[in-house]
């Protein structure tokens, strides 16, 4: 007890060389504390922007085209309709509401504006399945639908783009030439988590988009709502059973069709930022190493420096398990203090982070202790060849160095 | 702790020689010497420089080992333990007092009194108290918080002599200790050293190369060329 004592005077001596050496390991802790708190916040907010999506939805999409053996990507192929969408609807007891639509891009007017967007084709049941909601006015129904009616919803952004501080409703827009009357305003949701603005589009019946613009039948996507999130695998299957009957593929054929669920994506994305949460700690981690090395090389330093002083010690009766105990507690006291240093600006550099730029990252507690531990710990391996260098010293030798 | 008068240590050398390998040369520092410290004794070891008395010093206190030969404390061997036994041995048993010294710098005399008793174990109060007493004893009670930077050279040795004998060793080796010293603190500190051999009987091995401070003791042994000269 009285050795470790030794070790602290030794680092209060010099105190400037001890903040100096411990620097390393002082910001090793504070990059690998920050880097993990970053990683935890982008899971978070990939997660968020999920959940926001649905966590019952599942999205059918077409299987993807093969031409000349190459594939072209996933939906790609024309195989989906709205009769699938409608026996999805129908057939399928664990589904509660389904709907297909379909997009393109193109230029839409009003009497002083023009915009280039997405415009959406889309049932009249697609509101409830995303759990979408109006700002405005209403949504069209199954009458406009049947008769492929020009009507629209604008997004919250298209709204503003083209009226500005005018009320839209009831006013007419120009896609591809054709007027069509706005009935009804999506209300504000922000990003997608694909990066896609889910306010900048123009939502109109399927049938109007299939026949008056594109000149098709099929249906780009169905998306369906599985009635809980804990039925999305019966309803998965229950899809799948039908599509693949109604497609005609042979048991063990391959479909022309894809079934994913939103918590598949999830599952995709929390492996992504566990992966980028990793690799963050691991390059924080060579910093800590790089700092570990920085301790090595000082007390390799302060051994050779002190040379004389663990004769004098080892002249008065210090043990060689002394002398190898005095500089490990001075390593082990290095990395410990520097490591809570570390952690202490750690967790302010992350308060400083959320408030300044509000990302989510959370306080990575655990992982901090762990980390200070882990300093401590590298800083007692890297102290230990220094330290037995010294115990290993010749006391005539020690005594008799200039 | 009460300065217990122990018995001094006896000190038997039997047959020794060390040979220093010397970028691959072998010097041989001493040929061959057989040689006792009795009980309670002052004796000087005295000779030119490169004699070999200061390497008879440090075989004796186990500082260094002898190439062939063997080193005895009341007649048991010591020279073959390991160095953590011969550590313990010099704690308990071996006073130093160096030529330059020796004490840690950038520490406190008070601290350089204690360093002794703290590899030895003793509480913290018990090792401060002992400590004081010692730094008292030799003079320099008022210079405890004094960094040996801050200390002329007698007043080093004489904390130097304090911590020599705070452990109440058996045998103190004294090695030119007023080598580095003016000829009155020299006078001053060889005074010290005989006081504390009347005082407490241990055994007293003092090496120098001066007629004069040998002459402080009872016995004197002269050393020429690493080998005992008859006298």
């Amino acid at each position: 007890m009285f050795i470790v004592s030794l070790g602290l005077r030794a680092l209060h001596r010099n105190p400037y060389r001890s903040i100096l050496t411990s620097l390393g390991i002082v910001i090793g802790v504070l990059s690998v504390i920050v880097l993990v708190s970053i990683g935890l916040g982008a899971k978070a907010l990939v997660l968020q922007s999920i959940q926001n999506l649905g966590p019952n939805l599942l999205i059918v999409i077409p299987g993807s085209v093969t031409d000349s053996g190459a594939q072209v990507g996933g939906g790609t192929d024309t195989t989906l309709t709205q009769e699938d969408a409608q026996a999805i609807r129908h057939d399928c007891p664990d589904v509660w509401n389904a709907s297909g639509a379909l997009r393109t891009a193109a230029q839409v007017q009003s009497s002083h504006a023009n915009w280039s967007t997405v415009i959406l084709g889309a049932e009249p049941n697609y509101l409830p399945v995303r759990d979408w909601h109006l700002a405005r006015g209403g949504f069209f129904g199954a009458e406009e639908e049947a008769a492929s009616a020009r009507v629209a919803v604008l997004g919250h952004l298209v709204a503003s783009r083209l009226f500005g501080l005018e009320d839209p409703l009831g006013k007419f827009i120009q896609i591809n030439h054709s007027p069509f009357r706005v009935i009804g305003i999506l209300s504000s949701k922000g990003q997608s988590p694909m990066g896609m603005n889910q306010d900048d589009m123009v939502v109109i019946p399927l049938s109007t988009l299939q026949s008056q613009i594109m000149g098709v039948t099929y249906v780009g996507v169905i998306l369906a709502a599985a009635q809980s999130p804990d039925r999305v695998g019966d309803a998965r299957r229950e899809i799948r059973d039908l599509l693949l009957l109604r497609h005609h593929i042979p048991a063990g054929g391959h479909p022309d069709f894809d079934i994913q669920a939103l918590s598949d994506i999830a599952k995709t994305a929390n492996r992504l930022s566990l992966i980028l949460t990793l690799l963050l700690a691991l390059i924080a981690s060579i910093s800590l190493i790089v700092g570990g090395i920085g301790i090595l090389n000082i007390m390799l330093v302060s051994v050779r420096e002190r040379t004389r002083e663990i004769g004098i010690r080892m002249a008065i009766g210090a043990r060689p398990r002394d002398i190898l105990l005095q500089f490990l507690t001075e390593s082990a006291a290095l990395s410990f203090f520097g490591g809570i240093a570390g952690g202490i600006l750690g967790v302010l550099s992350i308060l400083a982070l959320r408030s300044f730029l509000g990302w989510p990252a959370p306080i990575p507690w655990e992982d901090s202790l762990i980390t200070v531990a882990g300093a401590t710990l590298l800083g007692v391996l890297f102290g230990l060849y220094p330290a037995w260098r010294a115990s290993r010293l010749d006391p005539m030798e020690a005594l008799r160095y200039e | 702790m009460q300065e217990d008068v122990r018995p001094g240590l006896s000190v038997r050398l039997d047959a020794v020689t060390k040979i220093y390998n010397v970028a691959g040369d072998e010097l041989p520092a001493i040929r061959g010497v057989t040689l006792s410290f009795d009980r309670g004794e002052a004796l000087a070891l005295v000779g030119s420089s490169g004699s070999g008395k200061s390497t008879l010093l440090h075989l004796s206190g186990l500082l260094d080992r002898p190439t062939t030969g063997a080193v005895f404390y009341e007649n048991s061997r010591v020279d073959s333990l390991s160095p953590s036994d011969r550590a313990i041995l010099r704690n308990r048993s071996v006073g130093f007092v160096f030529q330059n010294f020796q004490l840690i710098p950038r520490t406190t005399a008070l601290e350089n009194v204690e360093m002794p008793l703290l590899y030895r174990g003793v509480p913290p109060r018990e090792r401060r108290e002992r400590a004081r007493e010692l730094l008292l004893s030799v003079g320099m009670g008022d210079r405890e918080r004094h960094y040996s930077s801050q200390l002329s050279g007698g007043q080093q040795q004489r904390v130097a002599i304090a911590r020599a004998l705070v452990a109440s060793p058996g045998l103190l080796l004294a090695d030119e200790p007023t080598g580095n010293l003016d000829s009155r603190s020299a006078v001053s500190v060889l005074d010290l050293l005989m006081k504390a051999q009347e005082r407490t009987r241990m055994t007293l091995v003092l090496v120098t190369h001066d007629a004069e401070v040998a002459r402080f003791a009872s016995r004197t042994v002269r050393v020429r060329d690493g080998l005992l000269e008859k006298s």
